[in-house]
């Protein structure tokens, strides 16, 4: 793990304790807000943002290369965020193909519903990871800004 | 159908296109054939629209008023086919030229499809969000070329519009607020029955959000350093195709929904629309750079617009939609063809100053003239003086710097830019001596494009 150094003192190692075990809960909080998204509050977009929290501390405990050294999956945020917009529009326009008006869902509103335990199947729920990974994308790539800007500032 | 294309065909390109390089010129190429492609849809959907009147698709099956409505009616494919076409120049001048950064086609095709929404969306929600798609992808290009001045004019161009992006969302939310409701029909109903000074704050919302858009003179503080810092194709993007925004929201907002504001508060845009004129004439006359020069001359350009819009009326709206295409044409000319040299280039640039100062064999002649007609019809001597004034103005300016730049020798500028770079801003101004050759197109369209704006709004007469 890369060291943070020059300005102030490196972080707690509480807050870099924090940082490491953040991540993997908070994919688990929010794949639950995905669930239980439509009938409680819970949505692609809240979810996004809580593991962007997660991942934001672990950039601020270790530091932009420390962190894509831990989680090499953020190197790749502006495919993650592209690949979810493009999900998202998917299931926005795909209705198109069969003559319906965009953004009609499958099943539609009052017809029964597949259910896998708690998880609700409808296209909805790709549109809702579709925002998912747009929202993680886009922030980390803010990070990834953020943190190299700071780099620079110290060499 | 072809509606709904319009939109996904520009969002999924651009954002397919955002990841690749766009330094590559196949990438590049991809975007301006998107663009072309974009193009092409929508002619179709004005053919259909002018042709069977308007297209309307409400998503996802939901009723009215649930589902958000999208309409493409004459207004909105006018100046969404305008500012595709113009946005599509650009992006083939700068890949001739050579893209100089990753993101920037990708950014240019995103532009467009966030102007394509909010051109076709009858909704004021989702046309926020088509707004913030535009600018977004504006306020990264307007930082294209990475130089100190480009960052400078890119961080003015932010930090400002942000603002008003802040004021335009704040009307939206007091709109619905006092209506119950985004969508836009049923909000200009329900306006007649709310209490005056609620409709009159929302309705000044609006108009400073879009005055900021365009430029308008006690709005236009953060215009000169945009426009003269950016490079010339984003430059020709900002002015001629998100400028639009400003425009359309001018007229849609204004005319559609507000109807008894906008004729309240008549005088006070003649006023504001005049003080536009002579500052932006008078300061351009000052100015000895080309793009500064620009800069302040589209100051005074959109002043015209405002003017038209104060006196209202069928006439003044028709003047107002043929300004604005007149305009947003003029300005992509010019500033694309700032930056070239070589042969064709000074005569197309003499076209879009003729165009601009409203001279015959140019379609600003056009624009003047029905703004003159506007003139005689409100009655009014100070007008049709400040109509005179404000084009002679606008002949010294767009001259004084055509002789700098085009008649000077000057050995070091003598280098002549790409061909295909001088035909594009050639390939503008035939369309602008085309517009005013045969005027009848551009004038049918733009009365029609008035006739669905005013028959959809109750209050209108």
């Amino acid at each position: 793990m890369v060291r943070r150094s020059g300005r102030g003192a490196a972080p707690d190692s509480v807050v870099r304790v924090v940082a490491r075990m953040l991540p993997a809960p908070s994919v688990m909080v929010a794949a639950a807000l995905i669930v239980k998204g439509y009938a409680e509050v819970g949505d692609g977009f809240a979810a996004g943002v809580i593991v962007a929290l997660a991942v934001s501390l672990t950039y601020v405990a270790v530091g932009a290369d420390g962190a894509e050294a831990v989680l090499p999956v953020l190197r790749h945020a502006p495919k993650i965020a592209v690949t979810g917009l493009l999900l998202a529009l998917a299931s926005g326009f795909f209705p198109l193909v069969y003559g319906e008006e965009p953004v009609s869902h499958q099943p539609a509103p009052g017809e029964p519903l597949t259910k896998f335990g708690k998880l609700e199947l409808f296209t909805q729920l790709l549109m809702d990871i579709g925002v998912f990974l747009l929202v993680v994308g886009v922030l980390v790539m803010l990070l990834h800004q953020f943190g190299r800007l700071r780099g620079e500032e110290k060499s | 159908m072809l509606l709904s294309i319009a939109l996904l065909l520009p969002w999924v390109a651009g954002a397919v296109l955002l990841i690749a390089n766009g330094r590559n010129r196949a990438v590049a190429w991809l975007a301006v054939s998107t663009l072309v492609a974009t193009l092409v849809v929508l002619a179709f959907l004005a053919a259909e629209v002018y042709g069977n009147g308007n297209v309307r698709v409400v998503t996802g099956h939901w009723p009215e008023g649930i589902g958000i409505v999208l309409e493409a009616d004459p207004l909105g494919v006018t100046f969404a086919l305008l500012s595709v076409l113009v946005v599509t120049a650009a992006a083939a001048y700068e890949s001739v030229g050579g893209v100089r950064t990753r993101t920037f086609p990708g950014l240019v095709v995103i532009l467009a499809a966030g102007l394509n929404g909010l051109f076709v969306t009858a909704d004021i929600f989702s046309f926020y969000v088509f707004f913030e798609l535009a600018m977004t992808a504006s306020y990264a290009l307007s930082a294209y070329g990475g130089k100190r001045r480009q960052l400078r004019a890119a961080l003015v161009f932010t930090a400002v519009n942000l603002l008003g992006s802040f004021i335009f969302v704040f009307s939206v939310a007091g709109a619905y607020r006092v209506t119950g409701t985004l969508a836009m029909e049923q909000i200009a109903e329900r306006m007649l029955e709310v209490n005056p000074n609620a409709v009159l704050l929302i309705a000044t919302g609006f108009f400073i959000a879009f005055s900021v858009k365009l430029g308008l003179f006690p709005f236009h503080f953060w215009l000169p350093t945009v426009y003269a810092g950016a490079r010339p194709s984003v430059a020709a993007i900002l002015s001629g195709a998100v400028a639009n925004i400003g425009a359309y929201g001018l007229l849609r907002f204004g005319a559609g929904l507000f109807p008894q504001q906008l004729e309240q508060a008549g005088l006070a845009l003649i006023i504001l629309g005049a003080v536009s004129i002579l500052y932006g004439g008078v300061l351009a006359v000052s100015r000895g750079d080309v793009a500064e020069m620009l800069a302040y001359s589209a100051i005074g350009q959109v002043g015209y617009v405002l003017v038209a819009l104060g006196v209202a009326g069928p006439v003044g709206l028709v003047t107002a939609v043929l300004y604005s295409v007149v305009n947003s044409l003029n300005k992509a000319l010019l500033f694309l063809a700032s930056g070239v040299r070589g042969a064709l280039v000074a005569g197309a640039f003499a076209i879009g100053s003729l165009s601009v100062a409203g001279v015959p064999p140019a379609a600003g002649f056009v624009g003047k003239l029905e703004l003159f007609r506007t003139g005689i019809l409100a009655d009014s001597t100070a007008l049709i003086v400040l109509l005179v004034a404000g084009s002679a103005l606008s002949l010294v300016y767009m001259f004084q710097v055509y002789q700098r730049c085009f008649w000077r020798a000057d050995p070091a500028k003598a280098k002549a830019s790409p061909l295909p770079q001088r035909l594009i801003a050639a390939g503008l101004a035939v369309l602008v001596l085309a517009g005013a050759l045969w005027p009848e197109p551009l004038l049918a369209l733009s009365g029609q494009a008035v006739e669905s704006l005013t028959s959809s709004s109750p209050g209108a007469s």
